[in-house]
């Protein structure tokens, strides 16, 4: 273990280079676990990113470390009635985080995903059938027609036109669990709860196992098995360093509620894109805010609630 | 020397050509309604759109300055909490072609003569060939027409429940007449759409009511469920190897 990377930094140390980009690789691949840093190590991180990405993209980039403001705990709502699976959201937080975006295999990453699902039923004429077949167990729907099934199909539809009369559709994307399984699988203690609210990862210090993609019980994490395809003048120069700041090959990403927005007070992309209104962010510390007010007033559920997850993300319903 | 600057100026020449080639290759997306809530693309800074476009449907994706050409909301009955000029709107009569002509060519502060006296309603054929959402008023189901929402002499504003006109801006002070939980919802933030501040407190942009939904004609034939039928954007990459979506259903769940 010590061999390789020692090697490599004493190679790039006798070799004297004037390359900047070189010196910070290497100053980068030393780097501690962001969270243990202090305030001064954290400041030159991102000031080495910022080097570095200005030169790569073209442009200036800005590398964002705002912390948790005291008195926040973001929380989010969403209404299942109004969404109408336009997937207006899942484009918006391509364009604001800087996904990948090519069209090779592996190479298209978006963070949201948009389930249709089938209404369920109780029809006459269905009244005296069993059990759905095939499958063998009830997942959803009643017990006439196995509706709410997620099949790897149901991701993929592309009518000409949405909503379509017999569907239903379901954005998922990370619920920032208070208690998340993917936190505690990570064996570098890379991912971590922000103290507002959100699971954030470190990128630098990401290992790529994806243990932490086989805890999710909600699908939200994607790994960049292929070097990102980021064009420069599509790239968003704001960014945040636990947020949209572009990843490399080999790490694992997921939603952050677009932390460098959310942590300068504006609305995460996907909330301002919804032509319906269906997404709703705010503070649940704060019993004024549209969140706060959905959780009194709006009949409101968490997806899979009995994994004791206890996520800060709540559908609702009018 | 000479010979340089003339190439560089042939160069200048050129570059200028090009770069005003592409400044008239404009680019208009629209926000929440096609062919209602239209808007422009052009920087704002350097390399900083006000909106970035969906390239298949020409959908408003991001907003680079969600304050954008607004204006201050005006007073809504309740909203106390948020201070003044932290709610904005976009003005809804920049978007309406006719708007400026209806209170001055036609409707110019007098009762028109052919106006029935007993509010039943009547079919008006200029009005219908102008709009032709009026010709068969979905909204209400029959049980409304024109002059419900309309003031009686000016025709540009809108009506509210003391035969007072209101602004065609603030449509919400109209339909809240009837639609009082929407109403509710709205100002509290649940129903309907803002961008800006997540604060309760903050700067937020207000969509109001008729920037989501065709006040004559809400229910729209066609819709499903709530809405207006639209175009999705593209689904997601299909995991390698896969042809297409349908693999699980060959052995027939359903």
């Amino acid at each position: 273990m010590l061999g390789v990377s020692s090697l490599m930094g004493a190679g790039a140390l006798m070799a004297q280079s004037d390359n900047a980009q070189a010196a910070a690789e290497w100053a980068e691949h030393f780097q501690g676990n962001y969270r243990l840093m202090s305030p001064q190590e954290k400041a030159e991180a991102r000031a080495r990113l910022e080097r570095r990405y200005s030169a790569e993209y073209g442009k200036k980039v800005t590398v964002d470390g705002t912390e948790a403001q005291p008195g926040v705990l973001m929380g989010y709502a969403l209404n299942v009635r109004k969404c109408i699976g336009c997937r207006r959201c899942v484009k918006a937080c391509v364009e604001e985080n800087n996904q990948s975006r090519g069209e090779k295999p592996g190479e298209r990453i978006e963070w949201i995903q948009v389930l249709r699902m089938e209404r369920g039923e109780f029809s006459k004429d269905k009244m005296n059938q069993g059990y759905p077949e095939g499958l063998g167990i009830q997942v959803g729907g009643n017990a006439y027609t196995p509706a709410g099934q997620v099949l790897e199909g149901q991701y993929h539809y592309e009518p000409k036109a949405v909503p379509e009369k017999e569907a239903t559709y379901m954005p998922i994307a990370c619920m920032q669990c208070e208690k998340p399984p993917c936190v505690k699988v990570c064996p570098v203690r890379t991912t971590y709860r922000e103290a507002d609210g959100p699971v954030v990862i470190d990128y630098n210090w990401c290992i790529g196992c994806r243990m932490c993609m086989s805890a999710c019980p909600y699908w939200a994490r994607r790994i960049n098995l292929t070097n990102p395809v980021l064009p420069n003048e599509a790239m968003n120069p704001v960014t945040h360093y636990l947020g949209n700041r572009p990843r490399m090959r080999g790490v694992v990403e997921k939603c952050h509620w677009c932390l460098q927005r959310t942590r300068k007070g504006r609305y995460p992309a996907c909330v301002e894109v919804c032509p319906v209104g269906a997404r709703k962010f705010g503070n649940l510390l704060d019993p004024e805010s549209e969140v706060s007010l959905i959780l009194a007033r709006k009949n409101v559920f968490r997806l899979k609630a009995e994994l004791n997850t206890f996520p800060k993300f709540f559908y609702f319903y009018d | 020397m000479k010979k340089l600057s003339i190439t560089a100026l042939i160069f200048a020449f050129c570059l200028g050509m090009v770069s005003s080639a592409f400044a008239e290759e404009e680019v208009t997306c629209f926000e929440s309604r096609k062919g209602a809530s239209e808007v422009v693309k052009r920087d704002l800074q350097p390399g900083w759109p006000n909106v970035k476009c969906s390239p298949k449907t020409g959908a408003v994706l991001w907003w680079g300055d969600p304050f954008d050409g607004t204006v201050p909301m005006g007073d809504t009955p309740l909203l106390t909490h948020v201070p003044p000029g932290n709610a904005v709107v976009k003005p809804r009569s920049a978007k309406l072609a006719i708007l400026p002509l209806c209170g001055t060519a036609c409707h110019n502060g007098v009762i028109p003569p052919t106006l029935p006296k007993d509010k039943k309603p009547k079919a008006i054929p200029t009005m219908e060939g102008l709009l032709p959402d009026a010709k068969n008023l979905q909204h209400g189901r029959g049980r409304i027409w024109c002059l419900d929402c309309h003031h009686t002499t000016q025709r540009n504003k809108l009506v509210d429940n003391f035969g007072d006109p209101l602004s065609i801006d603030q449509p919400q002070l109209l339909c809240g007449k009837c639609h009082g939980d929407k109403m509710r919802d709205w100002r509290d933030g649940i129903h309907g759409k803002r961008i800006g501040e997540w604060a309760s407190t903050g700067k937020k942009r207000w969509f109001t009511c008729t920037e989501c939904h065709n006040p004559h004609n809400v229910q729209d034939g066609a819709r499903n469920r709530g809405f207006i039928q639209l175009e999705p954007e593209l689904p997601p990459q299909l995991p390698k190897g896969m042809k297409d979506a349908k693999h699980e259903l060959v052995h027939g769940v359903h």
